[in-house]
Formats: structure tokens, C-alpha cells, sequence
């Protein structure tokens, strides 16, 4: 459904992005994370055609970026809610569905349902008197008034209220169930990791690591073994009667097996603990550091995903 | 573009902004722009604010000489000659007699009397059927064109009729009760100059050197100034008629035309400008629209608006002087002043980062459009340099006064296509990339610029597209420059108007380059500049030229050649001598843009040497060519 190509972006002659590949399928949701300043807005606006690339192309549901036909078949949310503050959610929302062609029943039987399901309520107060939750809801209706395939949400859930939060993203992963392509970007992994199917880690410009959960676990996460034993073991802590061992390979678990099995007492029960988004993420600007201190590139040399 | 997502997005603009005005606010500024719009013209067809209406009451009977002086004046108000002097009147007039009341008001209503008294015999003697017996003595003052004018200076020819005697200011031959009193000592006004024709001599005297005057005011010179202060070619009348009156008419005409363009602006510019702060713009770009629908679409409510009153003053102001012309003239030249004011504001937006610089920007825009229009506006007949103002047109037409198709295309032309140009820079920076960047607004100058530059040769086009910008800064420079240098020797105003058009030229077709530049659209290197300066000499080359062809189909008038002088001579030379200095020109430009890339290579500063010494080298070419050909 999206396909970009050597995105590349420059500012004054500094890239912003450069050398980004990937593809989304349909009905997938692509998450992209990364510091501040990693490229994430730039390349969402160059997929949302917002942005021109210095170099390199996007294409969604099989047209260049920035055609009509392909913003048509977009919904954008940028990181802000820039609404005309003057405007009612229903006039604008109305706007938005006359730019795109929407017929006048169709728009305003989708205005009165995806407002139902977001839960707003003062439809005909002027948005500058809502709140930044209500508008964010409002900005969101926004990006589906015209039906789209593929969304782009750009942080949907930032600077809002836990519950709000909650909400939203409850709200994007439904839409996630009901077949939109979705590509999404948030500083709490925590959303991404709940909704993402596959995800590319940003840096300074640059994909650094990228795929699906499993496999960013299972090359830049840790797996850790809880060991519980009946007897005491070494580096083994007491805990409700039994004595548990941290083990983080197969061998140190083999070994406490041995160890118990020599003490005359056997294992109870081996519990795991897979390394978190956060803790990939994190592990990922570890090891791109120590590539960069060993003189190593930090952008990822790996084919498209 | 696509007419019904502009039409969608112009009545959205529309709904958007309602929605920020409540019924009540609405109401007040509908009744104040209908009192406003109803008022204006009503004050324009009556010549002014009479202030001093009935100021001076004056106690008179009717049997007096001097009644019909008092009752013909609207400033005194007639009252009971038995009136007590002093409270209740402040002149008495019992037959010829005058007494004034004891008082300051007192003696002012007695200067106003004799003052009243002079331009009612006036008036009289020049209703008399005797024109030779009512003025023995004609004096006609005349006007001649500076550079039409073979002996040098303005000529002063007085011719006498009759027996040659001294001019008599007696009672008039018919003995009309009705006619002149007193020994008036006549401050009257000259006539008001809003045809621009002449009187002439009625009995075949007078026989005055017109020095080539068309009286139509086509011809320029400070002769032309002064033929179109005073209104006529040349004036018959009274010695106290011989005073250039004050344009009040063209004045208030001008006044109303611009006034509400300033409003218009003002909301026009806040609106584009919203649209950058807090990226609230971001969303229609996004959508399946073009950044020229969308501008197209924003612009079209105001400019319909702006075109709707200017539309209503016109048409108000026509219905009360019916005399006037069509109003057609003056609705197709309200157009390209409506699209330039809207257009140096949409500019001007996209270059302003907050509300505070979009403020110092729309003044900047109404004080330099509003000097560009409206000054020249209220010397209408002053022909040429008025012409350059497409509100002279306006107002012209209101008045009545016969307009040329080539003076409207004159008038109209340049603002028109500097607004396009203005547009389409403007619209270069309508993208994301520009829209929310905060940058200084000379960057952002650059930044408009180098929108239109994507390789060497887009810097011949910028400068090609810059040309009407030019040509409208070069007619308001010669309009500034010229009337205030020429108590000096020619060399020297001949000199400043002629540095004048060299800055601006050679800022024109360095700027482009420098933005190339600055956005590293091409390399620093020698190769590279002096290409890019060809390149720029040659697009101005084009255009120039272009502009000479236009000149010599067209025959457009002295300020125009003024403008273009540097294109060369057109007439009376050989073909190889043509051809020389045909190609002169461009040898020029090209030497001359690339000495500015030269050293713009260096950066900002080198770009200060290198312009400046293009304009000596410019300067110096234009100076001597123009003293060769004059």
C-alpha cells in the first residue's frame, strides 16, 4: 500500500532523512519511533506528500505522493490540531468533507457517526472553546471524513490526558481492526508495542532497526529466565519458600538445573521475560553508539523490509 | 486551478470567518459601510464639506445691491437688518452701506464680504454678452512644456482689445441693476480644471503661443504640472483668478477609492497569515487541492469585496453627478489596484512571522501603494505622471473627463502584472516547508525567489517575471525624483533620475542570483557566476526590449521613455549603428549582472561590492548615452 524508496530530505544542505526504505502492506499498521529530531515528522510528511523529497519516492495505493487522486485516499494527523478556531466540529468538518468531494448526506451521516464513536459531544461550540482532547477527537474525525485507506498519524495521543490517551488509541487500533493501513508515530512505546504490527527505529535521520516485534526482541532485545528451585542454588534469593536464579542464557539455566539437582532438590518452574519496545529501543541507540564509537555506519544496511 | 474548489474554499473562507463575528458586530459594520458608502459620494458631488455654511449672519434688505451678493454666498446667512448688531447679526447692510458689529467675527464677516463681492462681479461680467467690454484688459497665462519650449522659459503673452486703456472695474455697460458693487477685492477661485480644456479667446484675440499643447493633458513636463494644477491650457479670467486651485474634487475621489482597499487588506492579510501560525494551513494542503486553489480561493471573497464598494462609490458617486462618464473605465482600472493591494499583501504575509510584522508590513504596503495611487491621483489632469496611478483613471472617468484605451493600459498594465508576479512568488512559498518556517524577512524574500529557481536558466525567467515590478518602482522613482530635482541643473536631476533607475535595475537582475545562491542552486565557482550573470543580463535583455518593442508600437508617453531610456534611441540612425546599439544594452547587462555574481560569490558582503560596482558601470553607460541623445 505505501512504498518509499531512498527518502531523502535536505534542510540548507543537512539531511534531515536520508536513505529510508520500507513498505507497508495493507491493513498493516507501521510503527515508526525515535528521539526527537530522528526524521519521524519529515518522513511522515513526505508519505502525507506535505514535504517533497530532496531525492528518492513514495508512493501510496499506487500513486506518487502529492497527487490528487493519492491525498484523496489519505488521512493525515499531524503531531498539532491546527483547526480554524472560529468553526463549529460540524462546519468544519463539512469543510473538510466539501475539499474532498464528499457528498453533502454522505459527509454528514459520517460527521454524525464518527463523532458518536469518538464521544463528542458539544458539536455546534466554536473548537476554540473545546478542549485540547475534544479537539484532538475532532482533529481525528477529520483525517477519516473522506473514508481514506491509509492514515498517517503523526503522535495522535501526544500531550493528552492518560484517559484521553486510552481512548484514542483504543479508537486507532479499532480502526486498525476495521482494514486501514496505518502508519504511526509515538514517543510512548508502550501504544506503539499495543497496536504496531512492524516498526522502524529512527535516528538521526536514519531507519536503525526495523521489523516486527519478534524480531527487534530477537536481535536487539534480552530474554530473561527466572529460575524457581526447591533447594537453595548459587545466586539463587529466597522468595515464598522457594529460591528463584536470574538466568539470562539457556546455559546458566541448564547449570542451576545441575546445581539444584546436587543440593538434592529439583526445579519448580522457569518463568521468561522478553525485553519491552522501550528496552529494544533503548538497547538499539546502545549499540548504534558503540557501532558509531567502533567507526561503524549507524544506518542500517539491511535490504526493505 | 479548478473554479469550484476555489468557489468551495472562498465561500468556506466566507462561513470561517463569520463564525468569528457575532449578529450585533455584523450589523454595526453593515450600517456604518452603507452610511459610510452613502455619505462618500454625496460628499464628492457637492464639491466638499461646506464647514462654514451660514457662518457670518449678515442683516440685509432686500432692496440693497449687495443682497444678492449675501444670499448667492453660502456663508452668510441672510437675516432681519434691524437685527441688533453684535448678538443677533454680525454685519448690517442698509443699501450700500456696510456696518460690521464691534468684534473679531465682526471684521472677518467684512473680508468675506469684499471677498464675495469680487467673485460676484466676477461671475457677472463673465455672464455679459460683451466679453471685449465686460474684460477690456486679457491676460492669459500659459503653461508651456519645458522641453517644447524654444526660447527656453514659460511664456507670458498679453494682447489688449478695445481702446488699450487701462482696465476699468466699473458698473457694466447695460446698467444691470443685478451687476457688480463695490470695488471687490476679489479673492475668488480659478476654474477647476476638471475638464482640462480651453476656454480660448472668445473674439478671436488673445492669439497665445500654445507651444504644441494638446489640452488634453497627454504631453508631460512641469508645464503639464502646472496646465493641470490650474486645469486648462491656458486660463482666461480675472488677475485673482490666476492661482492654481486645490484639486479638492480629485482628492476626495481618490481619498474614497483607497480608503477601504486599506480595510480590506488589513483582514485579508490576517487571514493569510493565521493560516501559517500554528500550522493551521498544514491540513489543506494535505487535502486534494492545489496551493492555487487554495490561494485563489482565500483571495477571492476579499478581492470581490473590495471590488463591491469601490463598485458602490462608483456607482453612488455616478448617480449623483450624472454628467460624468461611464464608470467602466473606472471599474477596469479599480482591478488591477484592487489585485495589487491584495496581492503585496499575501506576499507580505507569507513574509511576516507573527502579527506584530504582518502589522509593520501592511502599513509598510498601505503607506507605499497608497503614495503610489493616490498622490498622482489627485492630479489627474497632469498627464503623463498621474497615468501612472490606475486610480487617475478612476477618477478621470468619474469626472468625465475622456480616457485613451493606451492611458488605461498605461495605468493598468504594470500594477497588474506586478501583481501576478507578486501572486506567484507569494505562492512559491505556500508549502509546507516555507509556510511554518520563522524566517527574517529578507531571507524570506530570498526564499520567494529562489521558489522559482531550479537550475541556471530559471534565473533568466525570474528576471523576465520581475520586469512589470521594475517598470512600476521605475515610474513612481521618476514621479518621486523628478519634480523634486528639477530646480537643478540638468546634468544633476538628469543624473538622479538616472541612478535611480539604475538601482533598481540592477537590483532586479542581481537579487534572483543572489537567492540562487544563498540556496545553493548552483555552485560558487567563477564558471558558474558569470554564467548565472549572463543569464540574468540576458533575461533582463529580453524584457527590456520586449518593453521598447511595446513602447514603439504603442508610442507610450515621455515617463515611459523616461523609464526605458536606457533601451537606446529609436529613430534617425543607420542600421549598423541600430544594431550597435541595440546589442550595447545587453553587452551591458550582462557585464553588469555578472560583476554583482561575481562577487556575490563571496558571500553577502562581496555581493554589496559587486552590485555597487555594476551600478557605476550602469550608471555611467545610461549617463552618457542619454547626454549623447539629448
Amino acid at each position: 500500500m505505501i512504498e518509499a524508496r531512498d527518502l531523502r530530505k535536505e534542510y540548507g544542505g543537512f539531511p534531515a532523512v536520508e536513505g529510508s526504505t520500507f513498505s507497508v502492506d495493507s491493513g498493516e499498521v507501521f510503527g515508526i519511533i525515535g528521539p526527537n529530531g530522528a526524521g519521524k515528522t519529515t518522513t511522515l510528511k513526505m508519505l502525507a506528500g506535505l514535504i517533497e523529497p530532496t531525492s528518492g519516492s513514495v508512493s501510496v495505493a499506487g500513486y506518487e505522493a502529492g497527487e490528487s487522486e493519492m491525498r484523496r485516499r489519505l488521512g493525515f494527523l499531524p503531531e498539532e490540531s491546527p483547526l480554524y478556531e472560529e468553526m463549529t466540529p460540524r462546519t468544519y468538518l463539512h469543510f473538510f468533507a466539501d475539499l474532498y468531494d464528499v457528498p453533502d448526506d454522505t459527509a454528514a451521516q459520517r460527521i454524525h457517526e464518527t463523532l458518536d464513536e469518538l464521544d463528542l459531544q458539544h458539536r455546534d461550540r466554536q473548537l476554540g472553546d473545546m478542549s485540547k482532547g475534544m479537539k484532538r477527537k475532532v482533529a481525528i474525525a477529520r483525517s477519516l471524513i473522506n473514508d481514506p485507506d491509509v492514515l498517517i498519524y503523526d503522535e495522535p495521543a501526544s500531550g493528552l490526558d492518560p484517559l484521553t490517551t486510552n481512548y484514542i488509541i483504543e479508537f486507532t487500533s479499532q480502526l486498525a481492526e476495521e482494514g486501514k493501513t496505518i502508519v504511526f508515530s509515538a514517543h510512548n512505546l508502550f501504544h506503539v508495542e499495543s497496536i504496531c504490527d512492524r516498526v522502524a527505529i529512527m535516528n538521526d535521520g536514519a531507519i536503525v532497526a526495523r521489523g516486527d516485534l519478534e524480531e527487534l526482541q530477537a536481535e536487539y532485545g534480552e530474554t530473561v529466565y527466572y529460575v524457581h528451585t526447591t533447594v537453595e542454588v548459587p545466586e539463587s534469593i529466597a522468595k515464598n519458600g522457594q529460591y528463584v536464579r536470574t538466568a539470562e542464557t539457556m546455559a546458566e539455566v541448564e547449570a542451576t538445573r545441575e546445581a539444584a539437582q546436587e543440593a538434592g532438590g529439583s526445579i519448580i518452574d522457569i518463568r521468561t521475560e522478553e525485553s519491552s519496545l522501550e528496552e529494544v529501543f533503548l538497547n538499539v541507540a546502545d549499540g548504534r553508539d558503540s557501532r558509531a564509537q567502533s567507526g561503524k555506519s549507524t544506518a542500517d544496511p539491511s535490504p526493505e523490509v | 486551478m479548478r473554479p469550484r474548489k476555489i468557489l468551495r474554499i472562498a465561500r468556506w473562507e466566507v462561513t470561517k470567518n463569520a463564525g468569528g463575528i457575532d449578529r450585533k458586530t455584523a450589523a454595526v459594520i453593515a450600517v456604518t459601510l452603507l452610511v459610510l458608502g452613502a455619505a462618500a459620494p454625496l460628499v464628492v458631488a457637492q464639491g466638499g464639506v461646506t464647514l462654514d455654511e451660514g457662518f457670518y449672519r449678515v442683516g440685509v434688505d432686500e432692496e440693497s445691491p449687495l443682497y444678492p451678493v449675501v444670499e448667492s454666498d453660502s456663508t452668510f446667512a441672510v437675516r432681519d437688518p434691524d437685527a441688533e448688531l453684535g448678538s443677533d447679526i454680525d454685519l448690517r447692510i442698509r443699501g450700500t452701506q456696510v456696518i460690521a458689529s464691534d468684534s473679531q467675527k465682526g471684521q472677518a464677516a467684512l473680508a468675506e464680504l469684499r471677498s464675495s463681492v469680487g467673485s460676484y462681479n466676477d461671475r457677472v461680467m463673465s455672464a455679459e454678452s460683451n466679453q471685449s467690454a465686460a474684460f477690456p484688459v486679457t491676460v492669459t497665462l500659459e503653461y508651456a512644456e519645458r522641453n517644447r519650449t524654444t526660447g527656453g522659459t514659460d511664456t507670458l503673452d498679453t494682447n489688449t482689445v478695445g481702446d488699450g486703456t487701462a482696465p476699468d472695474s466699473g458698473t457694466p455697460e447695460d446698467g444691470n441693476d443685478t451687476g457688480p458693487v463695490g470695488d471687490g477685492d476679489s479673492n475668488g477661485t480659478a476654474t477647476d480644471g476638471s475638464d482640462g480644456t480651453t476656454p480660448g479667446d472668445s473674439d478671436g484675440t488673445g492669439g497665445a503661443d500654445t507651444g504644441g499643447s494638446t489640452g488634453d493633458g497627454s504631453t508631460g513636463g512641469i508645464g503639464g504640472i502646472a496646465r493641470g494644477l490650474t486645469g486648462s491650457d491656458a486660463m482666461t479670467g480675472t488677475p485673482s483668478d490666476i492661482s492654481p486651485p486645490f484639486p479638492f474634487q480629485s482628492l476626495i475621489l481618490a481619498f474614497l477609492f483607497i480608503i477601504p482597499l486599506n480595510f480590506v487588506i488589513q483582514a485579508y492579510g490576517s487571514t493569510m497569515l493565521s493560516e501559517r501560525l500554528n500550522r493551521r494551513g498544514e491540513l489543506m494542503l494535505v487535502a486534494p487541492v492545489s496551493r492555487g486553489d487554495i490561494i485563489a480561493g482565500k483571495t477571492l471573497p476579499y478581492f470581490l469585496g473590495a471590488l463591491l464598494f469601490e463598485g458602490l462609490i462608483a456607482g453612488g458617486v455616478l448617480f449623483l453627478q450624472p454628467d460624468s462618464g461611464s464608470g467602466l473605465y473606472a471599474l477596469a482600472a479599480v482591478v488591477p489596484l484592487v489585485l495589487l493591494f491584495l496581492s503585496a499583501t499575501f506576499l507580505g504575509a507569507m513574509f511576516a512571522r507573527s502579527f506584530k510584522e504582518l502589522t509593520f508590513v501592511t502599513v509598510s504596503i498601505t503607506v507605499g501603494l497608497t503614495a503610489y495611487a493616490f498622490v498622482p491621483a489627485i492630479f489627474t489632469d497632469v498627464t503623463p505622471i498621474a497615468l501612472i496611478s490606475p486610480l487617475t483613471v478612476v477618477v478621470r472617468d468619474i469626472q468625465g473627463v475622456a480616457i485613451e484605451p493606451l492611458s488605461l493600459l498605461l495605468s493598468t498594465l504594470p500594477p497588474l502584472f506586478t501583481a501576478g508576479l507578486f501572486f506567484v512568488l507569494g505562492a512559491g512559498l505556500y508549502r509546507e516547508e516555507d509556510l511554518f518556517t520563522q524566517r527574517p524577512i529578507p531571507l524570506k524574500v530570498l526564499d520567494s525567489l529562489a521558489g522559482r529557481i531550479h537550475r541556471r536558466r530559471s534565473v533568466a525567467l525570474v528576471v523576465i517575471l520581475l520586469m512589470p515590478l521594475v517598470i512600476l518602482a521605475e515610474l513612481v522613482a521618476v514621479a518621486a525624483v523628478y519634480p523634486i530635482s528639477m530646480g537643478l541643473p540638468q546634468p544633476i536631476w538628469l543624473g538622479l533620475i538616472l541612478l535611480s533607475i539604475v538601482v533598481i535595475e540592477e537590483l532586479a537582475k542581481s537579487l534572483p542570483v543572489y537567492a540562487g545562491f544563498v540556496h545553493n542552486r548552483y555552485d560558487r565557482s567563477l564558471r558558474s557566476a558569470l554564467a548565472v550573470g549572463a543569464l540574468a543580463g540576458l533575461g533582463f535583455f529580453v524584457a527590456e526590449k520586449g518593453l521598447l518593442l511595446v513602447q514603439l508600437l504603442g508610442g507610450l508617453p515621455d515617463v515611459q521613455q523616461a523609464a526605458v531610456v536606457s533601451a537606446g534611441p529609436t529613430a534617425g540612425i543607420g542600421p549598423a549603428v541600430g544594431l550597435l546599439l541595440l546589442l550595447a544594452p545587453l553587452a551591458l547587462h550582462v557585464v553588469t549582472a555578472s560583476t554583482s555574481a561575481i562577487g556575490m560569490r563571496s558571500g553577502r558582503q562581496g555581493y554589496v561590492v559587486g552590485l555597487t560596482a555594476a551600478i557605476v558601470i550602469h550608471f555611467v553607460y545610461n549617463f552618457s548615452v542619454v547626454m549623447l541623445v539629448v
